[in-house]
């Protein structure tokens, strides 16, 4: 067994080793960040099986909560832990064919510094740590939406940053209150004390959480950056934050409601929000021409469609919320690398540029057409069980307004459709008078990842059983308060 | 022959012709017809059995079953030959074509997919055949380029939209019996309430609609069959929208038993009246637009809607015999309208792909066997007797007319004379007539085209003549679902309000054939001439002048082509400009103004304060 701790330190310690290592040979720094991820998704995968039975607790420093900082590594915390770290070791491979020459090395490390923060935020269980990996993560992704350099990267990055730290600054205001009620940063230790004192006084906490993890979470109306970010942050890093960050950002945002505020009778607000978010991403993604801008508009109606799911606060609506947002990860990763990658070669990211890439990058655009399949949630792919789990569980609730909710859920899964088939129509068949390219070499380490991602989106949509005991156990965390509360202060 | 098996050569069969292309044309073509004729003979060998097996339970714990019985195998077999068939005929016509290996596996991955649909066992299998039909088939229908990608995105929203109506309804099944297999669902539906089986019927109703093309849910049809390359055209006509009939079927007979179908809902808003009356309008207005039509693909289209409202006639009356008439016909029609988009092909395929009814003319001069094959179609598409086509009409307008329906008999009626009307202008325009100049050329069309017309246009002859055979597979069906089933023999129906008896038919027609022969035999003999000897006061008309083949039915369009306006067509395009406004509209949003946007966040905060305050929610 591998102390968690060590999916914060070895990427953290290697990141930081980067510098130094660039003096030994400028080629080697390109392989640091596989080789951290690839040890955490290792041993991340063999801890699994642990923290199933039982979530392992590490004090750092030795002090028992709720004193101290201590890590908790439960089912959601290990199952984010695994997305990140595959996601993570996957788009690195990517980046062994540099995205751009200069300042590689500091590329690697913000890359790496992003990602650790990632794996602290769903690790910890110290709402202050929480909000300083929140802080790493956050600006890592500032600055590497800005990495490439031009005009567009660096307008987005400001405006990511002034919205981030708007966002963080009211987290930050949260905490102080909470803390200055509480006497305590431990998450356990407030949720068990949480209806000790007025409601009233634990609400504004709440809002500002809600408010500030909603900002990276990409709730409407908070998330007006990710469109400009994710569009013109290099692909690799648009990979990572329509992967990895925003999915965090939820996470914060479960955590802080169901486990440190424990309410139900916000549910429905949440529903709403949730669809609402929906439906505005996919409508602005429907009306797109550019295709990052259109995948990223995209991520905006997942994150939607996945606060509906874990709104529905049952087991099966949190298994399908995780099942899906999963799917979201993989699938989304895969397109964005996808579609980075034909960008690369047309130059243009205007989705009418990609005519005839059926032909000249065959084996890309299959993984775009399965990516979008999937992502529309046709069977037999990864999207499929999740719809399905999603749909499941909202008709299990049977509350009208569920149900009202769910028509709307099933227009825009058309409206989706619409726009993922006309890419794919435009990958195949657009073009009546294509000059016959050539099909161009391709860059092995590029398609690696893409192959990999496209594999796994189809043996989880065949099997999806492979990883619904995790995803059960995930829900039962987050659903069972008491439970949580208990483990780690007895 | 186990059912595992058969599925697990189909999709490796399609997947192993897709690579093997990559080596060898040939052996390409050649392995899509093998792996083909080896689903014929498995599926054939499965007749009269009835078995379920359990495929696999690796998705969620679901039971993927899958199960054969009389019903799934008529349907199974249909799809297999049309589909054989199909494949067969695309040998030559596809050659001229980029992309010819994406090509076979779709097609392949299309009728194996529909197979799997039709051996389900439970809805989870169903929905996820289902669902690879529609993408594969969106691929296939966007194949030619051109208007074809317009033609398959309306193809694919209306299919997403569709399925998605489905896997509520399946769900919603499943949080209301517990399980998602048939039989289970079936036994314990009796105690839901007429409410909820309401719903669930509207829920299906719009899935296998949209499949099956019924008004006013069918306008994805016309394009996509005329844009879709003419074998698969065949395939899409011929079985691929009979998997909504399929499924109408199965819902109706298999899950909500029959009895209670037909008495669900209050008098006027009769959930069977509702599908009898949308089954006369599909009827009767594709009918009349097929009439207006001058691509030869595009009136096929129309005209197939207009047969689906035929079946669906049969199937939502509710009787054995409606039924089996109902069910015929979606066997004869698989043949015949196959049929007929194979002879369309031919004529696109040797013309270099003109399906313009007023360019073409007097092709009979140099593909008599494709005419003779168009005639044949056309005649079991009217249902003319010793044709297919006759007896499954024949009995659809019998319950119809027996069981007290004369609005629906008179649209039927109606219906077929505008069957006649169209089936007319087809032959005639392509056929009959001038041979255009340019056209003298011609060839007759290739073997491998031929072949696949003699052998469909022979069952539309031989199923004309001796119905007992279709109709004893569907007897066996009937008694599956609990029905009674109708007193048959090989050559046709003995019921004891009328009976239908081809031996009798064919002994006077051709007994009457002979009398004709006779007599023109004694008359004196036939001269040849030519056209152009005759008298033109010296100055002959060029033999192209005597087209007479534009505007055709030209005074019956100006009477009543103002009331066949598509207004679901014009509904739908409204819906989605309207939804593409609205995007736009709502892009708005994100002004690009970031001090806009951190205002947003104040003012989300402000907002969740502000409910806080006002009504205390926490």
């Amino acid at each position: 067994m591998v102390n968690p701790v060590l999916f914060i330190v070895v990427p953290l310690g290697l990141a930081f080793a980067i510098p130094l290592l660039k003096y030994i040979s400028k080629k080697i720094i390109r392989f640091v960040p596989a080789l951290a991820f690839l040890f955490n998704l290792v041993f991340a995968l063999r801890l699994i099986p642990v923290v199933m039975d039982h979530p392992v607790h590490v004090h750092i420093g030795g002090f028992i909560p709720p004193m101290g900082i201590n890590l908790v590594a439960g089912p959601v915390g290990m199952l984010f832990v695994v997305l990140i770290a595959l996601v993570g070791f996957l788009v690195s491979v990517y980046a062994f064919h540099p995205v751009k020459e200069k300042y590689e090395d500091r590329y690697h490390i913000l890359y790496m510094l992003q990602l650790t923060g990632a794996t602290g935020v769903v690790l910890t269980g110290d709402i202050f740590n929480l909000f300083v990996f929140f802080e790493i993560l956050c600006l890592a992704s500032y600055s590497l939406v800005a990495y490439l350099g031009n005009r567009a990267g660096i307008e987005s990055a400001v405006k990511y940053l002034i919205q981030g730290s708007l966002g963080s600054g009211l987290i930050l205001i949260g905490i102080g209150l909470l803390y200055g009620q509480f006497g305590t940063l431990n998450m356990a230790d407030i949720a068990g004390r949480i209806h000790s004192v007025q409601p009233v006084s634990v609400y504004v906490p709440l809002v500002l959480f809600i408010t500030g993890f909603g900002v990276e979470a990409a709730l409407f109306p908070l998330n007006a950056w990710l469109p400009d970010a994710h569009s013109s942050a290099p692909t690799t890093i648009s990979a990572v934050l329509s992967g990895i960050a925003i999915e965090v950002g939820l996470y914060a945002v479960l955590r802080v409601v169901f486990t440190l505020f424990g309410i139900s009778n916000m549910m429905g607000f949440f529903l709403v929000l949730g669809v609402l978010t929906l439906l505005i991403g996919e409508l602005c993604a429907f009306s797109q021409d550019n295709i990052k801008r259109m995948l990223a508009f995209s991520s905006i109606g997942q994150i939607g469609l996945l606060v509906f799911a874990f709104s529905l606060a049952s087991t099966q609506g949190i298994t399908g919320g995780f099942f899906q947002l999963a799917s979201h990860t993989l699938g989304k990763a895969l397109l964005f690398l996808a579609a980075g990658y034909m960008i690369t070669r047309t130059g243009s990211m205007e989705i009418a540029s990609f005519k005839g890439m059926g032909k000249t990058m065959p084996f890309t655009s299959l993984a775009f057409t399965i990516g979008a399949f999937s992502m529309v949630g046709l069977p037999p792919f990864m999207g499929f069980p999740g719809k399905f789990m999603i749909l499941k569980a909202a008709l299990h609730d049977g509350q009208m307004l569920t149900l009202i909710l769910l028509g709307f859920i099933l227009i825009a899964t058309v409206i989706e459709g619409a726009y993922f088939f006309r890419v794919v129509q435009v990958l195949y068949f657009a073009g009546d008078d294509l000059p016959d390219r050539e099909r161009a070499p391709a860059a092995f380490s590029r398609l690696v990842p893409i192959f990999l991602f496209t594999g796994l989106i189809i043996v989880l949509g065949i099997y999806p059983s492979l990883i619904t005991d995790l995803l059960d156990a995930s829900a039962l965390e987050l659903l069972d308060r008491p439970g949580f509360i208990k483990s780690i202060i007895p | 022959m186990k059912l595992e098996i058969l599925l697990a050569v189909f999709f490796g069969g399609s997947l192993l012709t897709y690579l093997l292309g990559k080596i060898s044309k040939r052996a390409r073509d050649i392995l899509a017809v093998l792996v083909l004729l080896f689903a014929t003979a498995g599926i054939t060998s499965l007749y009269g059995k009835s078995s379920t097996a359990t495929l696999y339970t690796g998705f969620l714990d679901f039971p993927m079953v899958l199960s054969i019985h009389p019903f799934a195998w008529i349907f199974a077999l249909t799809i297999a030959v049309v589909g054989l068939c199909a494949v067969i005929f695309s040998w030559l016509y596809i050659r001229k074509k980029g992309r010819t290996d994406f090509f076979y596996f779709m097609m392949l991955l299309v009728i194996f997919s529909m197979i799997g649909i039709v051996l389900s066992g439970d809805f989870l299998s169903f929905y996820i055949f289902w669902e690879m039909m529609s993408w594969s088939t969106f691929l296939l229908i966007s194949y030619n380029r051109g208007k074809a990608i317009a033609a398959g995105m309306k193809y694919i929203v209306m299919s997403v939209a569709g399925s998605l109506a489905m896997l509520v309804g399946m769900i919603s099944l499943y949080t209301q019996t517990g399980t998602l297999v048939f039989e289970g669902i079936s036994g314990s539906l009796n105690s839901a309430s007429s409410g909820y089986l309401q719903f669930i019927l509207i829920l299906f109703f719009v899935a296998f609609g949209i499949k099956n093309a019924i008004w006013p849910l069918h306008v994805w049809l016309p394009p996509a069959h005329s844009e879709a390359p003419s074998p698969f055209s065949a395939v899409l006509s011929g079985v691929l929208i009979k998997i909504g009939t399929f499924g109408f079927i199965l819902l109706i007979y298999g899950i909500i038993q029959v009895q209670v179908f037909v008495n669900l809902g209050h008098a006027l808003f009769n959930v069977r009246n509702l599908l009898l009356l949308l089954g006369a309008v599909t009827i009767l207005i594709p009918t009349f637009i097929a009439l207006f039509q001058d691509d030869a693909k595009r009136l096929l289209a129309w005209s197939t809607v207009a047969q689906a409202g035929y079946i669906i006639l049969g199937i939502a009356y509710g009787t054995s015999e409606s039924l089996s008439g109902g069910t015929l016909h979606f066997f004869n029609h698989a043949l015949f309208k196959s049929l007929l988009f194979m002879v369309v092909g031919a004529v696109e395929f040797r013309t270099n792909g003109v399906r313009d009814l007023n360019s073409l003319g007097g092709l009979i001069k140099k593909m008599p066997v494709t005419f003779v094959a168009g005639l044949i179609g056309v005649c079991g598409l009217i249902g003319v007797p010793l044709t297919n086509g006759f007896v499954s009409k024949w009995l659809i307008y019998h319950t119809l007319i027996v069981n007290h329906s004369p609005f629906l008999a008179f649209v039927a009626l109606l219906g077929t004379w505008g069957t006649i009307l169209y089936s007319y202008k087809l032959i005639h325009h392509i056929f009959l007539g001038q041979l255009p100049r340019k056209y003298e050329k011609l060839q007759a069309a290739p073997v491998s085209m031929k072949v696949p017309m003699i052998f469909l246009s022979l069952t539309v002859f031989v199923f004309g003549v001796l119905p007992g055979l279709p109709l004893h597979v569907i007897n066996l069906s009937e008694l599956g679902f609990g029905m009674e089933p109708l007193a048959i023999n090989m050559w046709g129906v003995v019921t004891g309000s009328g009976s239908i008896q081809m031996l009798n038919i064919a002994t006077a027609l051709i007994l009457g054939g002979i009398v004709l022969w006779l007599f023109f035999r004694m008359g004196p003999k036939n001269t040849r001439a030519d056209q152009m000897d005759n008298y033109a006061a010296g100055a002959p008309v060029p033999a192209d002048r005597y087209q007479y083949s534009v505007k055709f039915y030209d005074p019956l369009t100006r009477m009543i082509a103002p009331y066949l306006k598509d207004i679901a067509d014009n509904f739908y395009s409204a819906l989605a400009r309207g939804i593409r406004n609205a995007g736009n509209g709502i892009r708005r949003i994100y002004t690009g103004d970031v001090g806009n946007y951190a205002l947003y966040i104040i003012l989300f905060l402000a907002i969740l304060i502000f409910i806080q305050l006002y009504w205390k929610v926490w």
